[in-house]
């Protein structure tokens, strides 16, 4: 897919698709994502396996993880270098919003 | 002999995806369980008499589940009850906090969107079915018996009868998308 169409998909994120890309940084599996989530946002968000499964597909499908293997019945994913785009995108404008929000402070 | 209660048609009463969830839990809680639900549980189910149980039930659709579908709802702790078609029933015992599957906005849209999008392939499929039933019989009625008059007028009754329960559903889960 053209990477502005999934510029578009994507930005701005949804909390929950931030962290799971966040997260596959690091190869992991969807369990393993839950509690990863769970560890950096300090228990705030606890994800469901319905919203896991969704998250992955969509994301894969549109090329921002891909699968690298599978350890014991579990698919690992790992973020591409289109996924490590998005995601610094959505960073900066995190940022860009967490500065004008100071600003006015 | 242990105390047996039958439901009919629980899919086609509890239509909202999470108005059949609960209507399950409901059931548990009040010692009434299912350990299997299979193809036809839509139409037919047989809940055995039990301890009253505190479960979550998920109902999921899912027109191609692939393995990691299911090992995902499993590595979360989820119990497989079965599948009517592709729609999947899922639950979870808990005490204190209710577990949830869909823990964002944007994913119980998507399920409810999935579940509304099956059900409005069939609403289509009766509509036309309904609407080449009706100029059928307004073309033909003149060469027609009065007997093969009836059937005709009764077989698109049922069509439209049916096609409008349909888009009942459609129009009842979009209005309950967001839960």
């Amino acid at each position: 897919m053209d990477y502005q169409k999934i510029r578009k998909r994507f930005i701005p994120m949804s909390e929950t698709m931030f962290f799971i890309l966040f997260s596959l940084r690091e190869e992991n599996h969807g369990y393993g994502i839950m509690q990863d989530v769970e560890k950096i946002t300090r228990g705030r968000i606890k994800l469901g396996a319905g919203t896991v499964y969704q998250s992955l597909s969509k994301l894969e499908s549109d090329g921002l993880i891909q699968p690298t293997q599978e350890i014991e019945r579990k698919k690992q994913y790992r973020i591409t270098k289109i996924g490590e785009k998005i995601l610094s995108e959505e960073i900066e404008r995190i940022r860009e919003l967490f500065q004008i929000t100071e600003d006015f402070r | 002999m242990s105390k047996t209660r039958t439901e009919w048609f629980s899919t086609f009463r509890y239509v909202v995806p999470a108005d059949y969830e609960n209507w399950m839990e409901k059931l548990a809680a009040d010692g009434w369980n299912i350990d299997k639900i299979g193809q036809w549980s839509s139409i037919r189910m047989v809940f055995k008499k039990t301890d009253p149980k505190q479960y979550r039930y998920i109902f999921d659709i899912h027109t191609s589940a692939k393995r990691d579908y299911l090992e995902t709802y499993r590595q979360f702790g989820w119990e497989f009850v079965g599948q009517m078609a592709s729609c999947f029933i899922w639950r979870k015992e808990y005490t204190a906090i209710r577990p949830e599957s869909f823990t964002d906005l944007e994913s119980i849209e998507k399920r409810n969107r999935n579940v509304m999008n099956a059900v409005m392939v069939s609403f289509i499929l009766f509509t036309v079915i309904t609407l080449v039933m009706i100029a059928a019989t307004l073309l033909s009625s003149s060469s027609m018996s009065s007997e093969e008059t009836l059937q005709m007028v009764l077989f698109t009754a049922c069509a439209a009868l049916f096609s409008t329960y349909l888009g009942w559903v459609v129009w009842k889960i979009y209005h309950n998308r967001d839960r």
